[in-house]
């Protein structure tokens, strides 16, 4: 049984359709990268299924639950965490009291929630930072802290928003092996929105790719590279051009 | 155990902080020991009462960030519970005050329900909206004595009357109000670092971050202001007991909920020292121009127009207030 089984999933905003009938499902432990070009609905699709835009048609089934109609929090509650592209905190929590926000969540003890926190700002690299307020950190970091938040809920399934858009190669390295280590080693299935392709294509077990709203393509990184559909919509020749002949 | 533990627990302050706390408190202390007026001694009240106005309004207002407009209706939920019970069956403080925070509860989960559905200003709009009627209506009651309010004759009873809370002398109201500040200290510490604590100033900074960390941000909002509520309500029935004379106008009106929201945006917001700060200013700067300008009949009203001023300060300057202004030196300091 899928971890994650999104089935005929529909979203209208009036008269505009974000995302037409997407069917995909997800085991557990696996990485699922989903692209894209701008506008095709990726972050509308985690938006639908983290219960934050109500549906307009089709179901999502999480660990064995329809949790179609469930609110934000009740599905945060089940397992299912999110990052968000953009993260601004306005500056009255710091990076541990973010984390511990997340932590909260599965008790009301507080050296609890402290010592759980404190554990992933370690793993995250961000032991040194705990006691500086979001806003003043640079942007991956920031990243990060989206992340050690969401980790901190304990989650069984992760949605990753663009944790790499703006980040230097050196940056981009870092967070790949964190999301590894996420993946890997705390036993968490993730699903990344991603437009830096050398990590999507690096990490995903599979990719799915998104273009208007519906579904294009489904499979793994090197059939997705491939694909003449996808290519078109939204790789373009040139990164074709640039790869051919890695990897082989 | 743990929740005193962590009431007690001021160790994230630095030490220079908590010394003069302990200096502010020690004079507190000894305060009516020393020679001084009647004045100073009710400006003195009036301002640990606006402190503890002050912190119930900063749970809901100041770590949450809903800026509540009407919490005066509950100083006059908990007042005239008191004062109603009181001279009708001579049902004493300490059983009449809890019965209060009881109605206030009950009735800020029944308006808090819908309010929390509005957000920003059309959210403090609807507490004025509400506050405003409640007022209206007890105008209009006869069993509460309409719009001349209600007046607990000292006479009939025997002061100092613990029991009921009737005094003769102001330093026996210093004395109790001056507890009920040091738990509101205790309380507030322990709420700033709870869950709900944190849940707010996460639903504060970003209600959808806060709603996929699994924090079910309406019930949180609506929890707080019913705490927010209770706090207001317990000092809205030592009120009643302390001024023996209430009526809608001083219990209810939009300037006393104003004044209260005043305190902590003045002090600082989502502070635990904020809104102590904010009545320690703005009590005695209150109760003095009443004294000098009141006298002369053109000013009246001119305690208004300083307080508009000290918002329009606040919001433009530092919308941190006093605490956030000291944070920001010292963090350039620290630098």
């Amino acid at each position: 049984m899928p971890l994650l089984d999104v089935r005929n999933l529909t979203k209208d905003f009036g008269g505009l359709r974000a995302n037409d009938a997407i069917s995909f499902a997800l085991d557990k432990d696996e990485l699922l990268g989903v692209i894209g070009p701008n506008g095709a609905g990726k972050t509308t699709l985690f938006n639908c299924i983290a219960g934050l835009h109500p549906v307009t048609n089709g179901h999502i089934i999480f660990d064995g639950e329809d949790i179609t109609r469930l609110p934000a929090y009740e599905v945060a509650r089940r397992g299912l965490a999110r990052t968000f592209q953009v993260y601004v905190a306005s500056g009255d929590l710091n990076v541990l009291e973010n984390v511990m926000v997340g932590a909260f969540m599965r008790t009301r003890e507080r050296a609890k929630t402290r010592r759980r926190a404190e554990e992933i700002l370690e793993r995250l690299n961000l032991r040194e930072v705990a006691g500086t307020m979001v806003s003043e950190l640079p942007v991956a970091a920031q990243k990060r802290v989206s992340m050690a938040t969401a980790l901190g809920t304990s989650p069984k399934m992760l949605l990753l928003d663009e944790v790499a858009a703006g980040l230097n190669p050196g940056e981009i390295e870092e967070i790949l092996a964190i999301i590894r280590s996420v993946h890997r080693d705390m036993g968490i299935t993730v699903m990344l929105i991603e437009h830096v392709m050398e990590l999507v294509m690096n990490i995903s077990d599979r990719i799915i790719v998104l273009d208007y709203g519906r579904k294009i393509a489904d499979g793994l990184p090197r059939q997705i590279a491939d694909d003449p559909k996808v290519i078109k919509a939204y790789l373009g020749e040139r990164y074709v051009h640039e790869h051919s002949g890695e990897e082989t | 155990m743990e929740a005193l533990k962590n009431a007690v627990d001021f160790s994230d302050f630095p030490r220079s902080d908590l010394i003069i706390a302990i200096l502010v408190g020690a004079a507190l202390l000894i305060f009516p020991l020393f020679p001084h007026s009647a004045f100073a001694m009710a400006t003195m009240i009036q301002f640990f009462i606006f402190s503890l106005y002050g912190m119930g309004w900063n749970t809901i207002g100041g770590y949450g960030g809903q800026v509540d407009l009407g919490k005066a209706q509950y100083v006059g939920i908990g007042a005239y519970t008191t004062a109603v019970m009181l001279i009708r069956w001579d049902i004493p403080f300490w059983f009449s005050m809890p019965v209060g925070v009881l109605f206030s509860v009950t009735w800020s989960f029944i308006i808090g329900y819908p309010l929390f559905r509005l957000k920003g200003h059309y959210f403090a709009i609807a507490t004025i909206a509400t506050s405003l009627v409640l007022k209206d209506l007890f105008e209009v009651w006869g069993f509460v004595g309409a719009a001349r309010g209600l007046e607990i004759s000292p006479i009939k009873y025997a002061p100092p009357d613990f029991l009921r809370l009737i005094f003769r002398q102001d330093v026996y109201y210093y004395y109790v109000i001056f507890v009920f500040f040091l738990i509101g200290i205790l309380y507030i510490n322990w709420f700033r670092k709870s869950r709900l604590g944190f849940q707010l100033r996460a639903i504060k900074d970003n209600e959808s971050v806060a709603q996929s960390l699994g924090i079910n941000v309406h019930w949180a909002k609506i929890k707080t202001y019913a705490i927010a509520t209770a706090f207001v309500s317990v000092v809205g029935s030592f009120h009643a007991c302390y001024i023996k004379n209430i009526e809608p106008e001083d219990t209810m009106s939009l300037n006393l909920s104003i004044l209260i929201a005043l305190m902590a945006m003045l002090g600082g917001a989502g502070s635990l020292w904020g809104p102590i700060i904010g009545a320690g200013v703005l009590i005695p700067l209150k109760s003095y121009l009443k004294e000098w300008l009141g006298a002369s009949a053109g000013l009246v009203g001119i305690d208004l127009v300083i307080y508009a001023a000290i918002i329009m300060v606040i919001s433009a300057a530092e919308p941190r207030g006093i605490w956030g202004l000291v944070e920001k030196i010292r963090r350039r300091r620290s630098r």
